[in-house]
């Protein structure tokens, strides 16, 4: 046993021996400037950056080296200039405050950009007013972690992305809190990549948003406050779990928009207070289960070009409009779901209501085709309109209902 | 002269970061891509991007009285179609995905064409190469 752990002692003192240590501070240590820091390391060295305030235009890492901040250094591009670009694989950037890289409407400057690389590590660090905060491009095996990106967007038009990612593949981006962008994640060209456990708020666009991206999960996340939450958008397999969906309020405003998806699977997440919970078209064989839909305007719209969809066991609690519907429902499963607008009865106790509830109500019809009848929705006479067509259906559509409504709300954690 | 001014078609002012795309539903964001058809009667469509207009063209077929681009070096700014030269370049990337750049001046396309790459194109040329590509 002693044997062995003099062995590990002696093969850990080789292994720290041959990759060195460099010590970056202001003054009084071997280097002030990290980019001398860089060209002096080998490979697999350790920069370990001192508190302070550096201001040195772009750093490029361009050997494999981990570097780390210690105490939160400041990195500054003083708003003309890129801070921190990444071109080689292996590389650790941690515990940075970085900030300030100023806005160019030719480039996409970016804090951090990763660019050609694998096995790449942002942790930690704090991002505050750079155009995009995490840019990376054609990279893969990388996490990017803990980190704090707050923009200061607020011009629809001259704003970047909080962490953009363009054809990369097998990255995770976890537990980051990103503010203040146009859209607060964006994957373009992202393959088998995971989004979990992320805050995403106020962002003038989207909270998270896929583009021509496959394979890829995203869950554990909040949206909250954004110009819309999520949209996933011509992208197949997309897994959506476990998230949550909150006041995303306005006239084009969604808790999550689907157009043009194959294959995905949403289950387990929460809309809350949103103008629109979900809103579909042109998307197929996505299931959705378990997701709990309270106090929306509408939960879901569907539109054309939806086929083979199953919604079952979710709640739709309060909401001013369960359903729109503009497809072919005969073509989609609708059942098991707890609609608390239903008002049926159990007289064999079996748990569902003994007739079929149909969510789409008369007047959500109307809206759909007279968009400013909405003025008149809390009227009585649209009550009254409402209950005629409950008694004898003429003009809803009569593939749309659920056969088998629960009586009870489904708990969902 | 009033009746007559509220009849004809006019285009539409673009509330950027609240009007979505009528083709593809994205709020449109970026005025150096946003597009416009007004038809005859003077409805007007918006596009966050020209492939998605030219998309909407397609399934779409009718006479427009406007048929607006922006222009990529004048941020904000549409110009007619026809008359606009066009740039697709992989280092300008467009919202959807086209690398598609309309520009008022064929020089400003041919400055970014020459210093970061591209083709160029008329409309009637980009027209029939987004119609063969989508769809």
């Amino acid at each position: 046993m002693c044997r062995l752990l003099i062995v590990t002692i002696l093969f850990l003192a080789r292994f720290t021996t041959t990759a060195g240590t460099l010590i970056v501070c202001p003054s009084g240590c071997a280097f002030s400037v990290i980019t001398e820091a860089v060209q002096a390391a080998s490979d697999g060295d350790t920069i370990l950056v001192r508190s302070g305030l550096y201001q040195e235009g772009n750093i490029i890492i361009n050997k494999p080296l981990i570097v780390i901040g210690e105490n939160q250094p400041v990195l500054d591009g003083n708003n003309n200039s890129e801070i921190l670009t990444l071109l080689a694989d292996h590389v650790v950037v941690q515990g940075f405050v970085i900030r300030n890289v100023g806005t160019s409407y030719v480039e996409d400057r970016a804090g951090i950009r990763i660019k050609n690389a694998r096995n790449f590590t942002i942790t930690n660090n704090r991002l505050e007013n750079t155009f995009f905060g995490i840019y990376a491009e054609h990279a893969q095996d990388g996490i990017i972690s803990g980190n704090i990106v707050t923009g200061e967007a607020r011009e629809e038009m001259s704003s970047g992305n909080g962490i953009h990612l363009w054809y990369c593949k097998q990255v995770e981006v976890n537990r980051n809190q990103v503010t203040g962008h146009r859209d607060g994640i964006y994957f373009e060209f992202v393959d088998h990549s995971i989004v979990r456990e992320n805050l995403s708020h106020q962002n003038l666009r989207y909270g998270l948003h896929f583009m021509f991206s496959n394979d890829d999960t995203y869950e554990g996340n909040t949206f909250m406050s954004n110009g819309a939450g999520v949209a996933v958008m011509y992208s197949r397999n997309i897994r959506m779990l476990e998230n949550t969906f909150r006041n995303n309020w306005g006239a084009a405003a969604y808790g999550l928009l689907l157009k043009e998806i194959y294959d995905g699977d949403i289950s387990c997440n929460r809309f809350e207070s949103n103008t629109l919970g979900i809103y579909v078209e042109g998307s197929s064989r996505i299931h959705y289960l378990h997701n709990e839909f309270r106090e929306n305007g509408w939960a879901m719209k569907i539109r054309g070009g939806c086929a083979a969809n199953y919604i079952c066991y979710n709640n739709f609690i309060a909401n001013t409009f369960d359903l729109a519907v503009q497809a072919k429902m005969s073509e989609n499963g609708l059942s098991e779901n707890y609609w608390s607008e239903y008002n049926g009865y159990d007289l064999d106790r079996d748990g569902f209501g003994d007739i079929p509830f149909r969510p789409v109500r008369l007047f959500c019809f109307i809206t759909e085709r007279t968009p400013e009848a909405i003025v008149l929705l809390r009227s009585l006479f649209v009550d009254l309109v409402n209950f005629a067509e409950k008694i004898s259906p003429v003009f809803t559509p009569a593939d749309v209902f659920d056969s088998q409504p629960l009586m009870q709300p489904l708990i969902l954690s | 002269m009033v009746l007559w001014m509220a009849c004809s078609p006019e285009p539409k002012q673009i509330q950027y970061g609240m009007d979505a795309c009528h083709y593809c539903k994205m709020t449109i964001m970026d005025n150096q891509h946003a597009s416009q058809l007004v038809t005859e009667k003077g409805r007007a469509y918006l596009f966050d991007a020209i492939e998605c207009m030219i998309g909407y063209q397609q399934i779409q077929k009718e006479d427009f009285a406007f048929v607006l681009v922006s222009d990529y070096a004048n941020p904000g700014t549409l110009i007619s179609a026809a008359s606009g030269t066009f740039l697709i370049s992989p280092a300008v990337s467009s919202p959807m995905g086209a690398n598609l750049s309309a520009f008022s001046q064929a020089s400003d396309a041919l400055e970014i064409k020459t210093r970061l790459g591209g083709e160029i194109y008329t409309w009637d040329e980009i027209f029939a190469r987004i119609t063969q590509t989508h769809h």
